[in-house]
């Protein structure tokens, strides 16, 4: 594992720079089911392909990225600043 | 023992990298030997008669040198310690000590090579076959294959270098290879970018700083011999301002996003570059035939070498065998050096043409087309090639035998496309350029164009097309099967054994490599890679680009595992206090990335001592952060299980941190410094992901709060006991009486002059306060403290006390008495969870975990009598584990053993029996669910 993320803040910095965060995921709402809860804790699609995840640019400006990975490649298709909406 | 004897080298001439009149001496195998500053370690070994240079992996086969190239594995040796150390590229320096390897007694008389006898015992894929029945058989061979398996030994006693230095550099253009592709690249690609230029010979140039053959390539040069315009070609990098040269330096990996692993002498790089020209060239394949591994084989170009950079005559009697043009090179090469060319065998069926054959048939130099050698004669050294004639590829009729020393071989030409290769695609990747005859360039002209081309598309911003790479030839230097025909001689497989291999299904060429290990020795394939294909095709009936390649993967060279590894780092925090530690004398523990005291010397008299007077310790270790902002109340009600926007100003609570699931997975305090202002504490070793863990929740949101990690700059001691009053108000103006400074309250006031926060919490359960101030005045402040307390009888104590006397309260430590799968409910601590509030992080794990019950339960117990379990022994209930110790100690109030456990809930009640495994047996104790010291609190708020 070698490759660049494009931090918003500081440009390209290797991927060793990064704590990984794992893939992006959509919180319950707090009356939601015991179901979902434990499905929001436990259950990753793992996808094998681009999917979006959070970074954290533990030794640079310290803030949380999102990152459009191809898990498969590497390949980094896009990082931008979260926006969950 | 005697002195190797040094035969005479040949007339001095401009390629030869020796001095003549500097020599040097070094010992190989406690033999004294001569050699010249320049020389190789091989170059002065061969010049001082020395053929053997090892043993072979499996079979233990004397070999000899073959490539002179730093590809092979045949003249790998110990040098002063270090094994597996390419003596033809290893540089001959004074005194240095080299050994032979994988061979004993010596290398000459080898014990284990009668294993080349037993070849039957050992066939391909021998481990997953033989020495398996009866079971005994495997037990006692197991040992032995053990010892003799495996090249060089470790000498783990030697004194170890400092280890190789790890370096970070960026550059906007490299260039793999320091030929005259890669040198025309760089100086191209400097017009405009920063270069690096790779190199893995202590001197550029490529093979074209001993190629004597006419040239035309520099446009402001007249034609002339090829070492002369290497030498022009090296004074121009030299003379570009912009061109870093990494002489003696293997590009061993291809990484994501162009990042080049680099192994120099002494340290590795990685570099990362904008844009890769790859330069890397071509590889001489050897020849197939048996016996194609005995000393005195070995490869034209390696001869080459001798000759012109060593000034070293190989032999008196060669024979030259060769599938290209490049043979004809080395004939001449010899021819001049003085060694009688017994024939030169060329196994192309139509005599070749050009400069090369016609200038070898005026030196008379007998050749033979379409023909090949087929047998190497002799063991410890060659004397005679069996020459037959060839029909489609096939030895038919008469065996020739022709007297000789050395046999020359020069298979294809394979392009070095290993480490482009390394990208994983067949597609070479995107901003990385390959150029020269890697590229398939035929002659140098080409290659230059094509280098020069390469540069400057690396230097430009364009995005225009790599060059294409080149696919591997559709044609194979003819090949012979047979039992000591070697294909890779890393491993000793030979065509045979690549047939058995394939007729027992591993027909896949990937598969093929798992199974036989071919490709996978120090030479990971450059001498074996073209051929193993080639047999494969012929036994399966593909074509070569149907069999395909192996998977090219890092590292393309052999690395060192402490180059790998680099220098030790362990860096230690410490904190602005750790000297008056040292000074006192205290024992020192690591935990997590700080150096902490231990004790100062006995643990219960620390603990004694703050019960009865006064303690101080540095807490400085605790993470601390600030939070401000409009928000922060609101922030800190999402994170934590409890409630703080209802904090008072100049409060403090303790408030656990629990991941979603409703595991916990921090502690510490919380005080309310002002309306839109906290301070923080987090555990000594968690702040950095609590600060991430605040952020995570913070990001992509808009709540407006700012998280500041402030543990280094903030020192804190914590002074406790029933004298801590008095002891600190000698200090300070801050009123600190009972009613002017309660339990659970924070001021900001001045102590010893500095700047300081005072919060009065009770870890210990003594009455005092946790002083925060600017680290710089840590010495200052602990001096003040301990010169203030010394009327009270001050003692300082360290962290064992502190786990001694926090346990007696039986305040928990995150991660010594809870683990990944502990909650506040189950941890007894469910009055720290605010399920009324509408969210928070955990609330669904919780309200999950609250509606399942519970099934264990932490909870403190007492010994009866005088045993003191340790950390993690079991509770058990007729012999069956059934929970766990996770704290224990003997307790200085009633000096007892004491602790904390795991316990079925059901045994979670006041005065329970339960046994706890110590030591192996089975000793009783009693829950009990009130601390063992001042179990109504009293002494902390006082």
């Amino acid at each position: 594992m070698a490759f660049l993320l494009t931090c918003p803040n500081c440009g390209d910095r290797s991927v060793y720079e990064f704590r990984f965060g794992g893939e992006l995921t959509q919180r319950p709402k707090p009356d939601s089911s015991s179901n979902d809860w434990t499905s929001y804790f436990y259950d990753r699609r793992n996808a094998a392909g681009t999917q979006k995840e959070w970074w954290y640019h533990k030794f640079g400006c310290r803030k949380w990225i999102v990152a459009a990975r191809n898990t498969i490649t590497n390949e980094v298709s896009e990082t931008a600043w979260p926006d969950l909406g | 023992m005697t002195k190797l004897k040094a035969a005479p080298r040949l007339d001095p001439h401009p390629t030869q990298l020796i001095d003549r009149s500097a020599s040097i001496e070094f010992a190989f195998g406690g033999r004294p030997v001569q050699a010249f500053e320049g020389d190789t370690v091989a170059s002065a070994l061969y010049a001082a008669g020395v053929r053997t240079f090892s043993r072979s992996f499996k079979y233990h086969r004397p070999r000899g040198l073959l490539c002179v190239a730093g590809r092979c594995p045949n003249c790998l040796v110990n040098v002063d310690g270090v094994p597996n150390v390419r003596s033809c590229t290893e540089a001959a320096r004074p005194g240095m000590n080299v050994t032979s390897q994988n061979a004993w007694p010596s290398l000459d008389r080898d014990i284990l090579s009668v294993l080349d006898r037993f070849g039957p015992l050992m066939p391909v894929g021998f481990y997953y076959k033989t020495f398996h029945r009866p079971k005994l058989f495997w037990r006692l061979a197991q040992p032995i294959i053990r010892r003799v398996a495996g090249l060089g030994k470790i000498d783990v006693d030697s004194a170890h270098p400092a280890g190789y230095a790890h370096q970070n550099l960026h550059t906007d253009v490299a260039v793999v290879g320091g030929g005259a592709t890669g040198i025309s690249a760089a100086l191209s690609a400097n017009l405009g970018a920063a270069v690096t230029l790779i190199d893995d010979s202590p001197v550029l140039g490529g093979h074209l700083r001993f190629d004597t053959t006419s040239h035309s390539v520099v446009p402001s040069v007249d034609p002339s011999p090829g070492f002369e315009v290497a030498a022009e070609l090296v004074r121009q990098v030299r003379s570009s301002a912009g061109i870093t040269v990494l002489s003696n330096s293997v590009a061993f990996g291809l990484y994501e996003d162009n990042l080049l692993g680099v192994l120099t002498t002494d340290r590795l790089v990685k570099r990362r570059a904008g844009r890769i020209v790859m330069a890397t060239g071509s590889i001489e394949q050897p020849l197939v035939f048996d016996g194609n591994d005995r000393p005195g084989v070995m490869l034209s170009s390696g001869a080459q070498r001798l000759v012109r950079l060593y000034g070293v005559k190989p032999g008196e009697t060669a024979v030259v065998a060769t599938a290209t043009n490049e043979g004809y090179a080395a004939a001449l090469d010899l021819h001049n050096a003085g060694v009688r060319v017994a024939a030169l065998v060329d196994t192309r069926p139509e005599p070749a043409w050009g400069a090369l054959p016609d200038a070898v048939r005026a030196a008379e130099i007998p050749t033979l087309v379409s023909h090949a050698v087929t047998l190497a004669e002799g063991r410890a050294e060659v004397k005679a090639a069996v020459v037959q004639k060839l029909e489609g590829g096939v030895p038919i009729g008469e065996r020739q035998r022709l007297a000789c020393d050395i046999i020359c071989m020069s298979g294809n030409l394979e392009p070095a496309d290993a480490l482009v290769r390394q990208s994983g695609g067949l597609d070479i990747p995107k901003n990385v350029y390959a150029a020269g005859s890697v590229a398939g360039a035929g002659n140098l002209a080409q290659a230059v164009d094509q280098g020069r081309q390469a540069g400057t598309l690396a230097a430009g911003s364009s995005s225009e097309l790599p060059l294409a790479g080149s696919s591997p030839p559709e044609r194979a230097a003819p090949f012979l099967s047979g039992k000591k025909s070697f294909v890779c001689f890393c491993e000793d497989i030979s065509t045979a054994d690549i047939d058995q291999a394939i007729d027992e299904g591993f027909d896949d060429i990937q598969t093929l490599k798992r199974y036989s290990t071919v490709t996978m020795g120090p030479c990971q394939g450059k001498m074996c890679h073209a051929a193993v294909a080639a047999i494969s095709a012929r036994a399966t009936g593909k074509s070569l680009s149907e069999v395909g390649s192996t998977t090219s993967r890092p590292p393309l060279q052999p690395v060192p595992m402490s180059a790998l590894a680099g220098r030790v780092h362990l860096p230690i925090k410490r904190t602005p206090m750790d000297r008056k530690h040292i000074d006192l004398g205290a024992k020192m523990v690591d935990l997590g990335p700080w150096r902490r005291p231990f004790s100062y010397g006995s643990p219960q008299d620390e603990s004694i001592s703050v019960r009865e007077r006064v303690g101080i310790i540095d807490v400085s270790t605790l993470g601390k952060l600030d939070v401000r902002g409009p928000d922060s109340p609101a922030l800190l009600d999402k994170v934590y299980t409890h409630n703080f926007s209802g904090l008072r100003n100049g409060r403090i609570r303790y408030g656990v941190l629990c991941a979603d699931n409703g595991t916990i997975m921090d502690d510490g305090t919380v005080t309310r410094l002002a309306d839109d202002r906290y301070f923080i504490t987090t555990t000594s070793g968690n702040v950095e992901s609590i600060e991430e863990w605040f952020k995570w929740w913070m990001a992509g949101t808009d709540i407006e709060a700012y998280v500041t990690n402030v543990t280094s700059g903030f020192a804190a001691i914590n002074v406790a006991g029933p004298k801590a009053r008095e002891t600190l108000s000698k200090l300070t103006d801050i009123d600190l009486s009972t009613d002017g400074f309660r339990y659970m309250r924070s001021k900001e006031g001045v102590v010893a002059g500095v700047p300081s926060v005072l919060l009065r919490i009770g870890f210990v359960g003594e009455t005092g306060w946790e002083v925060h101030f600017p680290g710089e005045f840590g010495e200052h402040m602990w001096d003040a403290l301990m010169d203030a307390g010394r009327d009270f009888g001050i003692a300082p104590f360290g962290l064992e006390a502190q786990r001694i006397l926090r346990l007696e309260k039986g305040h928990i430590i995150v991660g010594q008495d809870t683990d990944i799968v502990s909650t506040p409910l189950d941890s007894d601590m469910e009055w720290v969870v605010r399920f009324e509030k509408e969210d928070f992080i955990g609330r669904g794990g919780l309200v999950a975990a609250r509606d399942r019950g519970l099934t264990n339960k932490l909870v403190g117990f007492r010994m009866r009598d005088g045993t003191v379990p340790d950390d993690g022994d079991p509770i058990v209930d007729r012999g069956q584990p059934i929970g766990k110790v996770t704290s224990a100690r003997l307790s200085p109030t009633i000096g007892k053993g004491f602790g904390l456990a795991w316990v079925p809930v059901e045994l979670a009640e006041e005065g329970r029996n339960i046994s706890i495994r110590i030591a192996g047996a089975d000793v009783p104790a009693t829950v009990s669910l009130t601390p063992v010291y001042d179990s109504e609190g009293k002494r902390l708020k006082e």
